[in-house]
């Protein structure tokens, strides 16, 4: 294809993309260094770096980068876990079941995430089905509380997206080398002598990929956070960097902190970001 | 991998896989039992496992005023879409051209959602319903019109500048979304374009942007060049080629990533949310149920949720092959 008919065709894909996110990001970093409320927005007031120099001395924002971290520490090795574990389960059932089993294992997936983080908190409500359990088990009732209320975040996160690893691993199951396992079987090689020798070198690089996604998608997680503890998070000390930017921005109507706050979360996801770009630029580069 | 042959093993993982289907399902499962509660039933300690199902929390979301003869007019409502249902799927075998049967089919569905507010008189959830579809739609449509040119180009294309873009749509694609969201904020104010939805549609679009190529490109990459190629030797021009012969064998492609769009757009809280005041999308409405002390808003939450959930399950119901064909192409390749 020539130089000329692919600016043609991308071009309508190419300009959005400029327009709407290129130019944002250069505005975000601009806005930051603004004093601007909803009073003063159309008439912001230019105070240099003040804003990032506030963001950086805030507490309550170290505190929202420690939970985002600790969740993601958390979350991310279960879901990988979890969903290896069904995927390799799953891979010894017969076909006709394993449809019938996908259907409802992707269920917390597409379900909308506000949705399946309320249908969470209806199961840990004063009247819900776990709330119930547990009383009757421990005797003692559920109080929420920064550990039950950051236990559940935690739990609906490992719910909602254990699917996505389940998946994609299943899928990596499908392409295994058959030539190795039979050779594998005729060495006498158990099951998980061959899961440890031959499946897990085979899932390596898709591996890496869930991390990658799941490690990016914790960081900026939102929803679920914001339906569960709502305004509630100074008591419960759960906000992410993602709420505390959200309720600085929208809710204490500091539009110019916000941005600096956001555009800082940026140079944070870099770390894990610029590598993994890096990779994918050599590999495109070696592709074409 | 081959499949164990020992029976123990076999009962432990089907036990494993029922326990793990529980577990993905039970919120699912309460939060439905609970929407056909009514209040007191929902609300009390001791978890009722027996009750009369009642349709009041679904009638309160929905409607302002529940119609004398409300079970003839859903039969109406229900045999339209039964219909329209059965002339898509049956769109091969009828004698006119099948994009003749969509247009219709998707004409009849427009009719529907804009007829029943005339003959009932429907809450606000009904207004935020359509609106999300109209958002939804919108965003998909777009997304892959000009998805599709740009994956084509990028897959055909094996120029620096090619790899640039990808390189820097990835990148964009892991950024939060506030980064983008608050300027958004700042441009719609300038512009007066807040609250509209083609601002929510366009911004959408724009996010989905990245993830749509990389998904599509990876789709075309499977297409072998010969075959334009000879279209293009007969005389017809890339464009041509594109559409006559490209296209039609990547419908597969499109209707997965279509998919992926139309899970995000439905999905999407934080834009909408800082986006629009009233031109809300479903999840921004429900999350209203659940800041609020008023314990009546337990079992309309509950109701408000089925009621977002139904329609995305009975598309996955309709394309499960293919959300599991793209999820494994996005990861394979991507």
């Amino acid at each position: 294809m020539k130089r000329s008919t692919f600016f043609r065709f991308s071009a309508p894909s190419i300009f959005l993309m400029t327009v709407l996110m290129v130019i944002p990001l250069i505005m975000a970093i601009w806005l930051g260094m603004q004093f601007i409320t909803f009073n003063n927005i159309n008439d912001p007031e230019f105070v240099g770096l003040k804003n990032y120099v506030d963001v950086l001395s805030d507490g309550r924002f170290w505190q929202a980068a420690r939970f985002t971290t600790i969740y993601t520490a958390i979350v991310v090795p279960l879901r990988m876990v979890l969903g290896l574990a069904v995927a390799l389960m799953l891979d010894q059932v017969s076909k006709a079941v394993r449809g019938v089993y996908l259907s409802f294992f992707l269920l917390p997936f597409i379900i909308v995430p506000v949705v399946g983080t309320l249908m969470f908190k209806q199961l840990f409500d004063s009247s819900g089905l776990v709330t119930w359990v547990y009383q009757t088990i421990f005797d003692t009732r559920l109080r929420y509380n920064e550990t039950t209320v950051k236990t559940l975040i935690m739990l609906h996160g490992v719910w909602y997206v254990t699917p996505f690893a389940l998946v994609t691993y299943f899928a990596g199951l499908q392409t295994l080398p058959s030539d190795l396992l039979e050779a594998a079987s005729i060495d006498g090689a158990n099951w998980w002598q061959k899961v440890r020798g031959i499946v897990l070198p085979h899932l390596r690089s898709l591996t890496i990929f869930i991390l990658l996604v799941s490690i990016m998608d914790s960081y900026r997680i939102f929803d679920s956070i914001f339906v569960l503890t709502n305004n509630l998070n100074p008591i419960f000390k759960a906000d992410t960097l993602m709420t505390y930017n959200f309720a600085t921005a929208i809710q204490f109507q500091r539009l110019g902190k916000g941005n600096a706050m956001a555009v800082l979360t940026v140079i944070g996801i870099m770390i894990v970001l610029i590598p993994n770009l890096i990779q994918s630029y050599r590999e495109q580069m070696e592709e074409r | 991998m081959e499949k164990t042959k020992n029976p123990i093993a076999k009962v432990a993982i089907h036990l494993f896989l029922i326990v793990f289907t529980i577990y993905s399902v039970l919120p699912f499962y309460w939060t439905t039992m609970q929407s056909f509660k009514t209040f007191k039933d929902a609300n009390s300690r001791t978890p009722k496992f027996i009750f009369t199902p009642t349709w009041e929390n679904y009638q309160e979301l929905w409607l302002n005023r529940v119609p004398e003869n409300g079970y003839t007019i859903l039969f109406f409502i229900l045999m339209a879409v039964v219909i329209l249902i059965c002339l898509a799927l049956f769109a091969e075998f009828l004698p006119w051209p099948n994009w003749v049967t969509y247009l219709t089919v998707a004409f009849g569905f427009v009719a529907i959602l804009w007829g029943i507010p005339e003959v009932v008189e429907t809450a606000e959830f009904y207004d935020y319903f359509v609106n999300t579809i109209i958002v939804t739609v919108g965003t998909v449509v777009v997304s892959i019109t000009i998805g599709c040119l740009a994956g084509y180009s990028l897959a055909r294309y094996s120029g620096y500048a090619a790899v640039v873009i990808l390189i820097a749509a990835l990148g964009f694609r892991a950024l939060p979304r506030l980064t983008f969201i608050l300027p958004y904020y700042q441009i719609g104010n300038a512009l007066n374009l807040l609250d509209t939805r083609f601002l929510v549609i366009l911004t959408l679009v724009a996010v989905n942007q990245p993830f749509t190529i990389w998904m599509l490109r990876s789709f075309f990459m499977d297409i072998p060049k010969d075959l334009e190629e000879s279209a293009m030797v007969d005389g017809a021009n890339r464009l041509t080629a594109f559409r006559k012969v490209i296209i039609p064998i990547m419908w597969p492609g499109i209707i997965s990533t279509a998919l992926f769009s139309l899970l995000l757009a439905y999905n999407e809280f934080l834009l909408v949310r800082i986006l629009t005041q009233t031109n809300w999308t479903l999840p921004v409405a429900i999350s209203r149920y659940t800041g609020g002390e008023d314990p009546r808003h337990l079992t309309l939450a509950a109701a408000a949720a089925v009621s977002a959930t139904i329609p995305i399950v009975i598309v996955i119901l309709f394309f499960q092959k293919n959300l599991v064909k793209g999820l494994a192409a996005g990861a394979v390749k991507g």
